[in-house]
């Protein structure tokens, strides 16, 4: 008689159909029809829908309205990143250390992840709003800042900046800190036997070995950035005119309202295309 | 009880043996039992599926504002005039609620994909009656207003013909409204008293009101109060006001050369977008005012923006899209706000005519739903004068379609018998084909919208017409109009 483990050895494909068929149907058909729909003319005000080869890729890296929003998503992206590295590194080297009411302390800053972006992003603009939002109408101007943040094309970017930082810091604290638990007590140990300083022991210890911790987060927090939505249309809705239109809002905004259905595709793929490569260059230059 | 235990198992006997030797119940034994169970369920859902009633799917926002009377006020309850309907017609209407962004990607996407998921559907007059009826995804309702069985819901002569015009499309008509807007002033009367300010009759007189108020709150040390609140936030939402100030400094939608306004004259007289030329006079004067008397944050404002700010008294004038002020009105918990507030008439511009803002809430049905004539009854349920003189008695929003329900009691007691005649002069007289009605409108109105925001933020007029012109001129030649 056969055994169940020498029958299912015989059978793999048998007891993986059933995981391959649900992510075949949750993920590689959205994505195979994704990039379908990028080869396909279809303008929603137009009757005729037809296969147009490269045609949607041309007229997305064509359009300077394309090459004005990757700019503006590259500084978003940058600038979240590297302000919630920062922060986040501050708050778990912080936070790693035994004192009284840590534990409420870790609580709170966690507690800004728990808040869906939407509800963040109107908290903000709430906020920031220069006729009646406590920053932007009582403290900011108080401050010799009378310009409205959301208002101002310049400002507008910084805005959402904050916004995200606020509300992402967490995540990026969180993934810190598990690595910072995880580095052996012992090497601190010894490099202050050495007669190494604080500063010394940050620079030469828990910063080399924080790294891969810290490139996972930016590679999550990077991925994050590129696709963030909600935030930026709840907040400014891109504005003002275009200052905050990142590649995600213009992708919508070309198949929403623009009604072409290829060319939004076109640049969600190409976005695709631009995260793989920006985040395979970080993991392969730092984790080799 | 009658009859022994051996007459009832001789009589079963009896029965099983004449089943047994009937032909169709041999064959029915032949059957496998899997056969038979899918016999037996597909009789099921027959009968289930004959005596099922219609689910007519609507989808709308301003849950617990819009349709008190049939969904109450939290938009989840179904009233008795809405159960008696069901059962009346036999069908079960079935509201889903969202966002006003959300429900328009909705429509959209249920348009596009030809589901047919929802049956009624949300519409404005601002893009998507003109976009969706082109594009063949409306069904048109013609037929159904002529045919006189709907004459009991939709009274054609009550309803201003602005309304019907604005719905319709070369002829068809796509959504009846719910409910809808003229252009209009409303204004802080104690504070025109104050400042000894006149109300405008002209664009010129206007912008001297507003300098006015301007110095006038300025020299009280008057900070948190502006002159004026308009909206100019990217998107679609300020496009129906810019493109107002544009008629009415060109005196003729100056969007294409020539002022043509239709998929024929376009393409007739290859006529090229003229946003450099013409429709900058209006669109400049909107900039100017927005920048000059507007709140610091206006380049990102939208109508709730406007709403609130006038509400919390912080704005003498709300133009020209009156409707959020009554908004504003009657959501206020100032005093001052409440009891001297007043409308006028819209000024008129260097040619002479009005600055417009127009928009219905319409309703239409979905070419695609399996259950047009279905929906065409949940549509007059929605949008019949009954309803329309229930979200008057429960609002008291001065914005009905119908003449009946602008004079009817509820308006009159509540604003006086002139303010009202004002409104409804305003939504009647209205010239709602005060933009082009080309297929492209929705994503035309999207990125006027933008381009407001862009020169109210940055004050550079140039650039931001710059920019619409050469994406315009784009669109209409990709979109095969010159050819």
């Amino acid at each position: 008689m056969v055994s169940f483990a020498r029958r299912s050895a015989r059978f793999p494909g048998v007891f993986l159909a059933p995981a391959i068929i649900t992510l075949a149907a949750i993920v590689l058909f959205p994505t195979a029809y994704l990039l379908y729909l990028s080869f396909r003319h279809w303008v929603v005000t137009r009757p005729e829908k037809y296969f147009s080869g490269l045609a949607n890729y041309g007229l997305v890296l064509g359009s300077s309205t394309f090459w004005h929003s990757a700019a503006t998503t590259a500084v978003f992206v940058a600038a979240s990143c590297l302000v919630t590295l920062v922060l986040g590194l501050a708050l778990a080297v912080a936070l790693n250390r035994r004192f009284r009411g840590r534990g409420v302390i870790r609580a709170l800053v966690v507690l800004p992840l728990l808040i869906p972006p939407v509800v963040a992003g109107f908290t903000w603009r709430f906020l920031l709003n220069r006729e009646i939002g406590m920053l932007g109408s009582w403290i900011l101007p108080s401050l010799g800042l009378n310009a409205s943040m959301l208002a101002d094309p310049n400002l507008a970017m910084v805005s959402i900046v904050i916004a995200d930082v606020w509300s992402r810091t967490s995540f990026m604290f969180l993934i810190l800190i598990a690595a910072l638990q995880s580095i052996d007590m012992s090497l601190y140990e010894a490099a202050r036997i050495d007669g190494a300083s604080s500063r010394q022991e940050f620079t030469f210890i828990t910063l080399p070995l924080l790294v891969p911790a810290i490139i996972v987060g930016l590679i999550f927090r990077a991925i994050e950035a590129v696709n963030v939505f909600d935030l930026i249309y709840v907040m400014t809705q891109g504005g003002p005119g275009t200052a905050t239109q990142t590649l995600s809002l213009y992708g919508w905004r070309v198949a929403f309202t623009s009604f072409d259905i290829g060319r939004g595709a076109a640049i969600a793929v190409v976005m695709v295309i631009f995260a793989i490569i920006g985040t395979t260059l970080l993991s392969r230059r730092v984790l080799r | 009880m009658g009859g022994s235990v051996d007459g009832t198992l001789a009589h079963n006997e009896f029965v099983t043996k004449q089943l047994h030797t009937d032909p169709a119940w041999k064959g029915f034994r032949l059957m496998s039992r899997s056969l038979r169970y899918l016999l037996a369920i597909v009789a099921l859902a027959v009968i289930a599926l004959g005596a099922a009633q219609t689910r007519i799917n609507v989808i709308s926002f301003s849950q617990g504002f819009a349709f008190p009377d049939l969904f109450g006020s939290s938009g989840t309850e179904k009233s008795d005039r809405l159960l008696a309907f069901e059962k009346e017609n036999n069908i079960v209407v079935n509201m889903e609620w969202g966002d006003e962004s959300a429900v328009r990607q909705k429509v959209l996407t249920d348009l596009i994909s030809g589901t047919g998921r929802y049956d009624v559907i949300l519409l404005g007059t601002d893009g998507a009656v003109q976009t969706y009826g082109y594009a063949g995804f409306l069904e048109p309702l013609n037929a159904y207003l002529e045919s006189g069985d709907f004459d009991a819901w939709f009274d054609l002569e009550d309803i201003y013909p602005s309304i019907i015009e604005a719905n319709t499309v070369e002829g068809n008509v796509y959504g009846m409204s719910y409910y809808a807007f003229g252009p209009g002033m409303v204004y802080r009367t104690d504070i025109f008293d104050r400042y000894d300010v006149e109300v405008p009759t002209t664009m010129v007189e206007f912008e001297a009101a507003m300098a006015k108020l301007k110095a006038g709150l300025a020299a009280d040390g008057i900070s948190d109060v502006y002159p004026l609140t308009m909206r100019a936030g990217p998107g679609e939402e300020p496009s129906l006001d810019v493109t107002g100030f544009v008629y009415a400094y060109a005196g003729y939608p100056a969007w294409f050369e020539g002022g043509a306004a239709t998929v024929e004259d376009i393409k007739a007289n290859k006529a090229q977008p003229d946003f450099t030329g013409a429709f900058r006079p209006g669109f400049e004067a909107f900039v100017r005012l927005a920048r000059e008397y507007g709140p610091p944050g206006i380049a990102t404002h939208t109508w709730v923006d406007m709403m609130n700010l006038y509400s919390q008294g912080k704005a003498v004038v709300l133009f020209p899209s009156a409707i959020n002020a009554y908004a504003g009105i009657g959501s206020t918990e100032l005093a001052e706000v409440r009891d001297n507030s007043a409308f006028a008439a819209v000024p008129v511009g260097p040619s002479g005519k009005q600055v417009q803002s127009f928009w219905s809430f319409s309703f239409g049905i979905n070419a695609a739903s399996r259950n047009k004539d279905d929906a065409m009854k949940v549509l007059a349920l929605l949008t019949g004068h009954d309803a329309l003189q229930a979200f008057a008695d429960m609002t008291v929003w001065p914005a009905a379609p119908y003449a009946s329900v602008m004079r009817s009691d509820t308006l009159i007691n509540r604003y006086g018998e002139e303010e009202v005649l004002l409104n409804e002069e305003a939504m009647r007289d209205s010239e709602t084909h005060y933009f082009p009605y080309i297929p492209e409108l929705a994503d035309f109105m999207f990125q006027i919208g933008t381009a407001t925001s862009q020169a109210v933020s940055t004050g550079d007029v140039t650039r931001a017409l710059a920019d619409l012109q050469k994406w315009a001129v784009e669109t209409m030649t990709a979109a095969g109009y010159y050819r």
